[in-house]
């Protein structure tokens, strides 16, 4: 009965003609008689004028051969998925805004400000790679089933082309948010778009609506994802459904015909309650890994000029992970070539295992390639993410990423400036002092706390990415200035006493004639540290320490070059009110003041170049980043 | 097996079948709908756009002079969704200084459908060119449609100074009724 050939008429169906199924008459019987409730007058009333439950019915008495099953559940849970991204992606549809400057901001205030934002971007993104999974299950299934052969061929083709739409869905769903991880999945999506022979360029092109990336590409994408490509799986559904309608379903291979048109049963109830009931667990696995995600990742805004590690999605990872074995002029094999081979062949099938038996036993070829199939599939798709476990730099990448997304996302909860999601971080109340920072300051001095003697470059290579406070690293090995992380730390000022020259102090500034270390006992040395942490304004300071130090300060000779009164002039600068803001102020307006360093600074005087302004800003800053 | 097959298709069976399969159906289509319904519905809980809350300067006082009321633009902060003006146009006022030398600001807007409201020189009044409402120095109604005088704002003036708190109002109905 299920291997009939296509176009002929089907058998009678097998749901016995007496039961109460015409639905008008029973309603004409009840209304008739006068007791019928409303809701049954006004469904035969629609039932009249429409017909409506013909179509209810061509559904609901279903014939199912062999009767309801678990693993016919599959197409079900697909379509409700199908649904539920549909209805999730109108709700985001109406607050996200395709454009370079709006993209990436939009889906922050959804994803952080918008009631139940996360739940619902989560839901969409996470159905998504659940709809890819289990469209994998309904393919495998249908593989071991042979539901593809005679007269299914044309739903087999048609199942192909919706998992393909399914990807494309991904892909260009993925880019919208336009955040880091999305741009750069993107730009190596379309590059290798770019590199189909012939008409590689001019596909590119198209696709992303110019020869590079713009408004005109997020507006590209958005309208693939939201209209021609839900019109083409629509479409697609409706034929797919069909012609399961048509040929009904593929029960399992080693039961005979008779018994199967024996223990036919309809649709309704028995096979319903079985998809409703799978798509219903779908639904709360679903909620449960969204709510344990917090939904799905968002990148920092994309800086089109500093590119970052990004890996595609988790379905992307097989062809990833192929194309590394194919480089230069071969490139196109593991890109194109191998994919399309594989993709030519899982269409060909039903032709080329075009016998009549549906037994896996009796198709162990076609059983073999699909295992060998997966587990390529398998082996690809892990290789990457094992790979990218043991990379160091790869997870500092990514652990830098997260931080970057971390602060983009919460400045962007105070708004996103008209220029779009980059310029969020001007939202920052240190934006301008870390530019300032940059610009007169990060040649000399750092925060990084690594000694380049002892470091050297690799000191120098830990600091160099984004370490949260977005400072850059210094500009040059080997500091001129101090390194100031921890400047009002005992440590910091310990270490100063014992070895001023150090590399981490003013050893880069080659003083002529520079202060000398202290020599003294670690009791001595710790006194003389608390007596010029007191001076930080600090509020866990040892008096009696401070008090034992008094003495120590003109032992050790320290007054001969410091006073600690604020107004005197000395060799060495007064260390009143030390590493508190108004003496950084006094420091970097005028570190050359007599009561400071005199003539033996070598920090320039920024009194001339800054605003008191900019310079209180900077002092703030330093405050802020040495303590972090 | 005939008749366990009736059985799931006549009997009572078929009937809680079917009241299971409807009401799983329906408990798992509200768990998809209702998140989605309370997303949409952020507009009811929270303010989408949001104006400045503090008074912004518009003028300095001696551009104002008795009985010459002053077209001021009051620019100002404002969130829109998910974006931050630092400086837009939120709106229109007439400052006016009183013969008691106070200042007072209204609102640009008319109060009947909400045009913009001009000062004819002429006539000594304010007039809205839309449907002929005409206003007196101190705001209130004098002739037409509009159902109340024009909207007053808050005014913080100093010596150097005049900030004004701009406000938008619900137009017409009889009551000054602030938006947002």
């Amino acid at each position: 009965m299920t291997d009939e050939p296509p176009g002929s008429s089907r058998p009678p169906s097998p749901v016995p003609a007496r039961l109460p199924r015409n639905l008008p008459q029973r309603y004409a019987a009840a209304v008739a008689a006068g007791k019928a409730p409303l809701a049954t007058r006004a469904a035969a009333w629609l039932d009249q004028r429409t017909g409506y439950s013909a179509v209810v019915k061509l559904i609901t008495d279903e014939p199912i051969p062999g009767g309801a099953r678990w693993w016919y559940v599959f197409g079900a849970v697909l379509t409700f998925l199908l649904g539920l991204e549909f209805l999730t992606g109108m709700a985001l549809a109406s607050a996200y805004a395709p454009s370079v400057t709006t993209a990436w901001a939009s889906t922050a205030f959804i994803q952080d400000t918008l009631t139940l934002g996360w739940f619902i971007r989560g839901l969409h993104s996470f159905g998504s790679t659940a709809m890819i999974v289990l469209a994998g299950i309904h393919l495998v299934q249908v593989l071991i089933f042979g539901a593809y052969k005679a007269p299914r061929e044309m739903n087999w083709l048609v199942g192909l082309a919706m998992l393909g739409l399914l990807v494309v869905f991904a892909l260009t769903g993925h880019g919208l948010p336009w955040d880091e991880r999305a741009y750069w999945a993107k730009q190596v999506e379309t590059s290798i778009v770019g590199t189909v022979p012939l008409v590689g360029s001019w596909l590119q092109t198209l696709l992303q609506g110019g020869d590079g990336y713009g408004n005109y590409t997020v507006t590209r994408f958005y309208a693939l994802h939201t209209f021609l490509l839900p019109s083409a799986i629509v479409l697609a559904l409706a034929v797919h459904l069909f012609l399961v309608r048509r040929h009904g379903v593929t029960p399992r291979w080693n039961r005979d015909e008779a018994a199967l048109a024996h223990a036919t049963q309809s649709y309704w109830p028995g096979q319903a309650l079985r998809d409703t009931t799978a798509c219903g667990v779908t639904m709360v696995i679903l909620a449960l890994i969204v709510i344990k995600t917090h939904g799905a990742a968002l990148d920092a805004p994309v800086d089109p000029l500093a590119s970052s590690q990004v890996r595609p999605e988790w379905y992307a990872l097989p062809l990833f992970q192929l194309r590394h074995y194919f480089g230069g002029a071969l490139e196109l094999v593991g890109t194109m070539v191998i994919p399309g081979v594989a993709a030519m062949l899982l269409a060909a099938l039903p032709w080329l295992d075009a016998g009549p038996s549906r037994d896996p036993l009796r198709r162990k070829l076609v059983m073999v390639g699909a295992l060998f199939g997966a587990a390529a599939l398998g082996v690809l798709g892990y290789l990457p993410l094992r790979h990218d476990h043991g990379d160091a730099v790869f997870q500092r990448a990514r652990a830098e990423a997260a931080v970057r997304s971390r602060r983009a996302r919460e400045l962007a909860r105070g708004g996103v400036p008209p220029e779009g999601g980059l310029a969020v971080f001007r939202n920052d109340p240190l934006y301008q002092a870390r530019e300032l920072w940059e610009e007169h300051c990060a040649d000399c001095h750092a925060f990084t706390g690594a000694r380049d003697d002892e470091a050297g470059s690799a000191g120098l290579a830990r600091s160099a990415g984004w370490n949260g406070s977005g400072v850059s690293p210094p500009k040059r090995p080997g500091l001129r200035g101090p390194d100031l992380k921890g400047y009002n730390t005992r440590q910091w000022i310990e270490g100063f006493l014992r070895g001023p020259d150090g590399p981490r102090f003013m050893g880069g500034g080659k003083l002529d004639d520079g202060m000398k270390a202290v020599v003294g006992t670690d009791q001595e040395l710790r006194a003389l540290t608390e007596l010029v942490y007191a001076e930080t304004g600090a509020t866990d300071v040892d008096r009696n320490l401070v008090d034992s130090a008094e003495s120590l300060f003109s032992d050790k000779d320290c007054d001969s070059c410091h006073y600690r009164d604020g107004n005197n002039e000395n060799t060495g600068p007064n260390l009143k009110g030390r590493g508190t803001l108004p003496y950084l102020i006094d420091v970097i307006a005028e570190s050359t003041a007599r009561r400071l360093y005199g003539e033996k600074a070598k920090m320039p005087r920024f009194a001339d170049k800054l605003s008191p302004d900019e310079i209180a800003q900077l002092a703030r800053f330093v405050l802020t980043e040495s303590a972090k | 097996m005939p008749a366990a097959m009736c059985d799931l298709h006549t009997g009572p069976r078929r009937g809680f079948l079917t009241a299971v399969t409807t009401a799983l159906g329906a408990l798992v289509a509200a768990m998809a709908a209702m998140p989605v319904f309370t997303f949409l519905a952020h507009p009811l809980r929270a303010r989408t756009v949001s104006g400045p809350d503090e008074p912004v300067r518009v003028a300095n006082p001696e551009e104002l002079k008795p009985g010459e009321p002053l077209r001021v633009t009051v620019y100002g902060q404002r969130r829109d969704g998910w974006m931050r003006f630092d400086r837009i146009k939120l709106g229109n006022a007439w400052l006016v200084r009183t013969a008691e030398g106070r200042v007072r600001a209204f609102s640009a807007t008319c109060p009947h459908l909400g045009c913009g409201v001009g000062w004819a020189d002429h006539a000594g009044r304010f007039e809205c060119p839309c449907h002929d409402s005409a206003f007196g120095l101190d705001g209130r109604c004098l002739s037409g449609p509009a159902p109340r005088g024009l909207d007053e704002l808050e005014v913080v003036a100093s010596d150097q100074e005049i900030h004004v708190r701009y406000r938008r109002f619900k137009v017409a109905i009889s009551e000054k009724e602030p938006i947002g």
